[in-house]
């Protein structure tokens, strides 16, 4: 059971089992985002650039291609606190380095059903092809993957103690 | 320890209304590594560069970040404003707070944690940056251009004539390519050779350009700037330092072969020259025809040439070149399309031809002197059908794409058919008349009014019936089934590439597309550059294209070259993959996953507990990475990292962002 | 048996006599019965202390390895230890012809304790050696093999919590001992990435983050590369079922991406060193 449960069930003992409406205090999650530098991270520029409005918990980690993305770095992210991971890269055929993103499509595909073998709710880890064109899409996977965290709740599955 | 600064921009408003700019700079002070902090309102404003660099100088900064705009807009403004300072211009990071934090949000308290959150991130990561140095590459200032076309033609010229030297590589024994077969070319009507002749005359006589007929490239060795060829020069079996290019060694050749020239049309000799005009203007002995090679006699023309210029023993020679830039002109081929279109009687029918044979007979220069008879009788034909899209626009059968020079030739050879003949009737089964282009529209009407019959519709089937062809279609206008009968059926079959742009491809890393061609970079903003640095695209190499477009994308890619070669020398990308030798087991895995081709293995003498053993090492090219990282994700013992985005780089950033 | 280990020790007499090898690597009787171990000869006079019975459990496939000279290594092969050669001539690791191999089609290994078949055994899809230069023996006919992913069809149809439970439970357990990596064919990197503190891949606290971040990131490093020897579960002096995890990768290639069997020859590419443009994808 985690904490917050336990901090919340409590509670509502207290209250005699009285709904409580109020989450703990307001809990934001915290989303990290590989993205390559040539469409999804365009792709946000341009969303900026037409001052779309979307939720602010989502940090962009700028890197050349998505065949860059080391599973590792996904593991290390949960494990360092992160309630989940994007990996964002162009669509397949758009790459800019020609092939890149069909290594990490493979690689990706296989690490996500690992990941969710151990546990990990789909939700947590996602992967999406975004150019650089498609601010919108951006902008709805953003709030989408920021709605279903925040429905889960924080990440404790493979979180170091005390983060 | 760092001594970081970071810079704070307010980007006027557009920063500091979503963020509180005074917060994230007093949070920055916090960060490690930081000792230095400042605010600007436009950091990228001639003052706000002052700005860094005089706190460079009073603070003793060794790296910077930057919480700005996004790095896709001022990144490069700043490295350039580094490079007069004692800071390396890749001791830098920015932190995109505008477009990824202050466009985005409404509310200033999410902004600003999220703003400091990115700044943090970018402080951790420049914690790890080391300097970058670009370098310098030799380049190698002659081009090759594969393929005499009138694309590789013009390319050629305009590099030569910017006083560079080229080498034009041609595997036919004459250049020309398919625009030296046509007979007329549309909108103009200009005759082709006319226009043709004169460019491959001085292409063959320009002192920058080198000719190699019957030539193919065999081997393609490094990057950009210095490419290393090796050209297969294929054996002509005469001497063309003594020959004079009489023809008399022609006239006297007892072995007749169909000419491919002439698609067919006529025969031509063992001993050849393609066509009259060839350039050069010499013949070569075509040797799976000639008696001397097959028989092991006649031997006729060595007999009679007078300057001794027949060699039987000749052998292949392969020339190892170099070159800076490389423009791939293959051009493009037709469909074949009698595997493919059994109604049509999938090439049994003598009299059902394809466009480039209707160029050959039409033309003025052609077997038949311009007259258009009909290939099995000679007869003249009195109606003639066209059919459009045979092979293009058929996903089904043939290729999904559109030809695009179809509905230009096609109203051009309407238009002969019914000028040259007279009282003849002409009908055009097309799906779509699609005439973009300058006066192109004007000439299909003029078409029209010479008398030209268009039916909407695709021809269905072909049949004979006593001494015509029977064309069954529908009129998709009115509806209903229609009967023509013809003398004479043309085909305007589908452009597909040539074979050996496949080989050409490979040998260069240029990928290709679904159907085969070339792709080039981008196909808006970089249609004639490909993925591989240095490798230009011209003609319909790239795609299907008419003269006009051919020629316009020669001269793009020739002035690229030329661009190319008027740097003195190359700057390398400093960002690309390193080895770390020490951890590198040798298995190759990064090898295939490189698009670039700019990983391979090199077996290196190594001292291993005391004892001397052999080992491959991964080795990385620096003129061809260009620093996509994806060899970094495939080795698992992180032997191969990407310098600017290291693993320790990223990792730092991650753990920042969850403090 | 007898005869195969008969057979074994005449040929290894013969081949360091006449200098085909240089030396032979096969097992030894261990200290207790039942027990054997790893064994490398150099001279004939080592010959009869070369042992085969149903006791021989170690896999030989990545002791040649280490010797990167010239020397000439023979090596007793059965189908375990044949497809890790392969993996390793795969891997650019070793050259074919500094190998002579001695093929055992193999009839399964004992536990020395229980006298029971070893689990990697009774899993076992390939007895026969894929590669040899000389046969000692019949070749067997393969018998069938229960779903080796049973288990990992339990685990997936349990819910994500219950999944992350039983995997917590396990790698709790785990003392990051490594002795599942330094025994596994598949792990031939000079330094692991575990060991790469300084990179920050994998810290030193004793934590189950760590040992999931351990545990999961070397499986998947060994991934569809494994297999399928068994080797990492028989030596984790924890018994942890390892081999759930390997099996989930494996079944997961085979899914998306066709069957691939790890070390069946030398050349197939592994899954993820190419791609096909319509590849599989779940996400978009």
């Amino acid at each position: 059971m985690s904490l917050e449960q336990e901090t919340l069930n409590a509670v509502q003992e207290n209250q005699g089992g009285a709904v409580v409406q109020e989450a703990p205090e307001a809990w934001k999650p915290k989303i990290l985002a590989f993205t390559c530098n040539w469409c999804t991270y365009a792709g946000a520029d341009l969303a900026g650039l037409n001052r779309m409005k979307y939720p602010a918990d989502v940090r962009l980690l700028r890197l050349p291609c998505s065949g860059r993305v080391n599973p590792q770095f996904v593991l290390h992210a949960f494990q360092k606190g992160c309630d989940g991971v994007l990996v964002c890269g162009c669509h397949p055929g758009d790459c800019h380095y020609s092939t890149g993103n069909y290594f990490t499509r493979r690689r990706m595909l296989l690490y996500r059903r690992y990941l969710e073998y151990f546990g990990i709710e789909p939700e947590r880890f996602q992967i999406r092809w975004i150019s650089g064109s498609e601010a919108g899409k951006f902008r709805d996977t953003v709030v989408d993957t920021c709605e279903a965290i925040t429905k889960l709740g924080p990440n404790h599955k493979f979180r170091e103690e005390g983060r | 320890m760092s001594r970081t600064g970071v810079f704070v921009c307010h980007c006027g408003t557009n920063i500091a209304a979503t963020v509180d700019v005074d917060k994230v700079a007093e949070a920055a002070k916090d960060f490690p590594g930081v000792v230095f902090v400042e605010q600007n309102k436009y950091m990228c404003s001639e003052p706000g560069q002052q700005a860094v660099k005089q706190a460079i100088e009073e603070h003793g900064l060794d790296r910077i970040v930057i919480a700005s705009c996004s790095p896709r807009m001022h990144e490069l403004t700043f490295r350039k404003m580094l490079t007069d300072t004692s800071v390396n211009p890749y001791m830098l990071e920015i932190a995109n707070i505008r477009e990824q934090c202050s466009w985005v949000h409404k509310d200033k308290g999410e902004g600003t944690d999220k703003a400091i959150d990115l700044a943090r991130m970018a402080a951790a990561k420049v914690d790890r940056n080391t300097p970058l140095y670009t370098s310098e590459i030799p380049l190698t200032k002659r081009a090759l251009v594969i393929g005499a076309g009138i694309a590789g033609i013009q390319a050629a010229l305009d590099i030569a004539d910017a006083g560079y030297p080229v080498t034009l590589v041609e595997k036919e024994p004459s250049i020309g390519g398919r625009m030296i077969m046509l007979d007329k070319t549309f909108p103009t009507m200009d005759c082709s050779a006319c226009i043709c002749s004169p460019k491959m005359n001085e292409a063959g006589a320009h002192p920058n350009i080198e000719l190699r007929t019957v030539s193919e490239v065999e081997e393609v060795t490094g990057y950009i700037g210095n490419f290393t060829v090796t050209i297969r020069q294929k054996a002509k079996y005469i001497d063309y330092d003594k020959c004079t290019g009489c023809g008399l060694c022609e006239v006297k050749c007892p072995s007749k072969v169909t000419s491919e020239f002439d698609r067919g049309l006529t025969q031509r000799r063992a001993v050849y020259k393609p066509f009259p005009q060839a350039v050069p203007s010499k013949p070569v002995i075509d040797a799976t025809n000639c008696r001397k090679f097959t028989e092991d006699r006649c031997g006729v023309c060595q007999k009679i040439c007078t300057v001794d210029a027949i060699d039987f023993e000749e052998q292949d020679k392969l020339v190892k070149q170099e070159f800076g830039a490389v423009v791939v002109a293959t051009g493009y081929d037709l469909i074949d399309w009698g595997k493919l279109y059994g109604e049509y009687g999938g090439g049994a029918y003598p009299d059902v031809i394809d466009a480039l044979t209707f160029e050959r007979l039409v033309n003025a220069s052609g077997p038949t002197e311009g007259h258009i008879v009909r290939p099995s009788d000679g007869k003249e034909p009195k109606s003639c059908v066209m059919i459009k899209c045979v092979g293009s626009r058929d996903p089904h059968k043939g290729k999904a794409y559109c030809s695009r020079a179809c509905c230009m030739y096609g109203a051009k050879h309407a238009h002969q058919f019914l000028e040259k003949i007279e009282g003849s009737e002409c009908y055009v089964f097309y799906m779509d008349v699609r005439t973009p282009g300058k006066g192109y529209d004007e000439f299909y009407m003029k078409t029209l009014e010479d008398g030209a019959t268009y039916i909407r519709g695709r021809v269905a089937k072909i049949y004979p019936e006593n001494g015509h062809y029977v064309c069954v279609g529908e009129d998709t206008l009115s509806g209903k089934i229609v009967k023509v009968n013809a003398d004479l059926v043309v085909l305007d079959t589908a452009m597909v590439p040539q074979e050996s742009a496949g080989e050409i491809g490979r040998l260069f890393g240029v990928s290709r597309d679904q159907d085969g061609w070339l792709n080039e970079a981008h196909p808006k903003l970089r249609p004639v550059e490909t993925n591989t640095a240095g490798v230009y695209l011209a003609g319909t190499a790239q795609g299907p294209k008419d003269i006009p477009d051919s020629v316009a994308q020669a001269s793009a890619a020739a002035s690229k070259v030329i661009g190319l070669f008027n740097h003195k020398a190359l700057e390398s990308n400093p960002m690309i993959s390193f080895v770390n030798e020490v951890n590198c087991r040798g298995c190759g895995d990064c090898v295939g996953v490189c698009p670039y081709g700019a990983i391979t293995l090199e077996t290196v003498e190594r001292r291993e507990n005391s004892v001397k053993v052999m080992r491959d090492i991964a080795n990385i090219n620096s003129g061809l990475c260009q620093g996509c990282g994806a060899c970094t994700s495939a080795c698992y013992s992180s032997a191969l990292d990407l310098k600017g985005f290291t693993n320790e780089q990223i990792l730092q950033e991650v753990d920042a962002l969850c403090l | 048996m007898a005869n195969t280990q008969e057979t074994l020790r005449e040929r290894a007499r013969i081949l360091l006599e006449d200098g085909t090898l240089d030396y032979l690597i096969g097992w030894e009787a261990g200290r207790f019965e039942g027990q054997t171990t790893p064994l490398i000869i150099r001279t004939v006079a080592d010959v009869d202390r070369l042992i085969y019975n149903e006791y021989c459990v170690h896999l030989l496939a990545k002791y040649p390895l280490a010797d990167k000279t010239t020397k000439k290594i023979g090596v007793v092969v059965r189908g375990c230890d044949a497809r890790g050669i392969n993996l390793a001539l795969k891997d650019g690791q070793i050259e074919r012809d500094r190998l002579y191999l001695l093929g055992i089609p193999c009839q399964g290994m004992k536990d020395a304790q229980t006298g029971e078949e070893l689990k990697k055994c009774r899993e076992c899809t390939h007895r026969n050696p894929v590669v040899y230069d000389e046969l000692l023996g019949d070749l067997l006919e393969q018998s069938a093999v229960a779903d080796r992913f049973a288990e990992v069809n339990r685990i997936e149809s349990l819910s994500a919590d219950e999944r992350y439970d039983y995997w917590a439970d396990v790698f709790s357990r785990c003392i990051r001992c490594k002795a599942c990596r330094d025994v596994c064919p598949t792990c031939t990197c000079k330094e692991c990435f575990t060991d790469q503190a300084a990179k920050g891949w994998q810290g030193k606290e004793t934590s189950l983050a760590e040992n999931q971040n351990y545990g999961i990131t070397r499986m998947f490093h060994s991934g569809e590369r494994c297999l399928e020897c068994g080797e990492c579960e028989r030596v984790c002096p924890k018994g942890l079922p390892l081999m759930q995890l390997n099996r989930k990768v494996i079944k997961d290639v085979h899914e998306l991406f066709g069957e691939y069997i790890a070390g069946i020859d030398d050349c197939t590419p592994s899954p993820l060193d190419h791609y096909q443009l319509d590849d599989v994808e779940e996400f978009m």
